[in-house]
């Protein structure tokens, strides 16, 4: 991999869409997109952008599901000197109207057929998607767009909303430079290169997308588009994997785990596939064994670091590796630095990839920092400790957030959603493990009046206010909820009825 | 046993627990009223497959063909009526 020489990441497409022009940048189903159309209709909409009235760090929302549009929105935003924020299309529309709300999008780029709408967010009006004269953009226009763009590698370059405590999602602003710090490590350590087809099923508001549209942009890799109906299917998958010959492979380990169990990944040969890489919740030792054994000759590696940090410690599993213990999360990358609190065995995060904070919430972001000899940490909110060799070790969570197929969830904004509906007067939520269907999130929710609200009531409520994978497993309407001796809820006392459930007990207490 | 019968069934067993089957009526709408999350169609899916021994494209499963108990039953009824001895269906291209 050539070492780029800028630390804005649309400069890493321009530069390569001068040197390999016609090589695949994204490939969606049938449709191929070369490095030069993929630069060209970037640079084009970002011109409409500009002439639009679109100003330096403006937020452009892009509601898409992961497409080339969306990475054509992505660029054109970057070039424009905006800040995108990708959300995904299938929230419902109380959460992304929250969020347009809450990042002051001057743009909303959505629908999920071709050409998306470019909507005004604050007039309504449309812009149009296609250029209006047919021509492309002259490389004088690029020169225009790039012009207006000198954006320092501090500046934002995408918000990423997530799961917050208190029942808003909260915007993760992470920086040119953190994502850069992010992809050059991983271009480097895989050896990333033109020769690459890289596929991460994750949607565009992960941070695990990243590594895909950006090792793109800078390596000249291939970015080989997940069609989204499969993304939770197994067998449909792991033929995906091998007809497009993947080489380059990122995704929650839920995802790998199901190709195993009813994918039949392991009955299958993978010649292309070389690099498998894993993040955003705890591989159990087993999977990551039988994962090693089916791609001997892969390098398999799990990434941790939330995404307010990006990735941040690594762990390549050993080619002998047994399962019988689990799988660290390894040392520090080489941008980071980590250490431990002493008192709390929170793991503190550091370096290049550090979010620049919350957008909008000093409070939150004060909150979140804490400063150690001149450093700048993030308080992961991890507990970890020390393997002989010096590795981390995830032990849990020192907070209620919790990982389910990797999407990351804070019970307090489903509790927040639940009690937003008038007949549910308070409502607490748990999580527990089932060894066949993972995490397991349970609702106890006190009603205003017995038969107030039916289970399906409820149901089509948690549709309506979160996103699918944040609805309870188990709604149990309970007369009160456990609660100590100074009036909290009692949540061990709740997952104790919980995990009389996952045993196969009634469904109510 | 009917198909609807079958599909109401496992429906009250695995999403609504507690709720009488007959509860579930031919138009209530599963997945978008909240009843059935993504991953809970996948499982809806993997025992209408094993069940009817029909096989899914990625295609049909699909909120707009899996809402509701008629709306599968739809799709179960025309899987079962092109299936030919002999004819490997459902496999993609």
């Amino acid at each position: 991999m050539p070492e780029a020489e800028s630390d804005l990441l649309h400069e890493w497409l321009r530069r390569t869409a001068a040197l390999t022009p016609g090589a695949p940048a994204i490939v969606e189903d049938d449709r191929v997109t070369s490095f030069r159309e993929l630069f060209e209709q970037a640079a084009s909409l970002a011109l409409r952008f500009v002439e639009h009235g679109i100003q330096k760090q403006d937020r452009i929302a892009l509601v898409l599901p992961k497409t080339t549009d969306a990475i054509v929105s992505i660029f054109a935003s970057l070039l424009a000197g905006a800040i995108y924020v990708p959300i995904h299309p299938q929230w419902p529309k109380e959460r992304i109207e929250a969020v347009l709300e809450d990042c002051a999008a001057r743009l909303a780029i959505e629908g999920d057929s071709y050409p998306p709408r470019i909507r005004d967010c604050r007039t309504g009006a449309c812009i149009p998607w296609q250029a209006q004269s047919t021509a492309p953009a002259s490389p004088t226009d690029f020169a225009s767009v790039v012009s207006l763009s000198k954006a320092d590698a501090r500046d934002p370059a995408l918000i990423l909303f997530t799961s917050g405590s208190t029942g808003r999602p909260k915007g993760v602003v992470l920086s040119h430079r953190a994502v850069g710090a992010f992809v050059r490590w991983t271009a480097r350590e895989f050896q990333i290169s033109s020769h690459d087809r890289i596929a991460c099923p994750s949607p565009l508001g992960f941070d695990l997308s990243t590594f895909d549209v950006f090792n793109m942009a800078l390596c000249g890799a291939t970015c080989v588009l997940v069609p989204g109906d499969i993304v939770w299917m197994p067998r449909f998958l792991v033929q995906f994997l091998r007809q497009a010959r993947i080489t380059c492979w990122y995704s929650v380990p839920s995802i790998l785990a199901g190709m195993f169990q009813e994918g039949r990944f392991a009955e299958h040969e993978y010649p292309d596939l070389r690099v498998i890489l894993f993040a955003g919740e705890v591989f159990p030792g087993p999977g990551v064994a039988r994962l090693q054994a089916a791609v001997p000759q892969a390098v398999c590696a799990n990434l941790y670091g939330p995404t307010e940090t990006n990735v941040v410690t690594w762990c390549r599993v050993p080619f002998d590796f047994d399962g019988s213990q689990p799988l660290p999360i390894g040392h520090p990358c080489p941008y980071a630095t980590v250490t431990v609190d002493a008192e709390s065995g929170e793991l503190l995060a550091g370096g290049e990839s550090l979010m620049n904070g919350y957008w909008n919430r000093p409070e939150d972001t004060q909150r979140s920092f804490v400063r150690l000899n001149g450093k700048q940490y993030y308080r992961t909110g991890d507990r970890v400790s020390l393997a002989p060799d010096s590795s981390y070790l995830f032990v849990g969570r020192l907070d209620r957030q919790v990982k389910r197929r990797g999407f990351r969830i804070e019970l307090g904004e489903i509790e927040a959603a639940l009690a937003r509906h008038e007949d549910i007067l308070e409502a607490a939520v748990i999580a527990a493990e089932d060894g066949r269907r993972g995490t397991i999130i349970a609702a106890f929710v006190r009603v205003r009046a017995a038969g107030a609200l039916t289970l399906v009531e409820a149901k089509a409520h948690c549709a309506r206010t979160l996103p699918p994978y944040m609805a309870p497993d188990h709604i149990l309407f309970v007369d009160t909820i456990s609660k100590g001796s100074r009036g909290k809820i009692d949540y061990l006392a709740l997952g104790r009825i919980a995990e009389g459930l996952n045993r196969g007990n009634q469904d109510r207490s | 046993m009917e198909i609807k019968t079958e599909v109401r069934n496992y429906i009250a067993e695995n999403f609504l627990p507690n709720a009488p089957a007959a509860s579930i009526d031919d138009a209530m709408p599963l997945i978008t009223g909240g009843v059935i999350d993504s991953i809970g169609m996948i499982t809806l899916v993997s025992f209408l497959e094993s069940r009817f021994e029909v096989e899914f494209m990625p295609r049909e499963i699909d909120v707009h063909c899996l809402d509701t108990v008629e709306r599968i039953e739809q799709l179960i009824v025309k899987k079962l009526a092109g299936r030919e001895p002999g004819v490997a269906e459902g496999k993609i291209q």
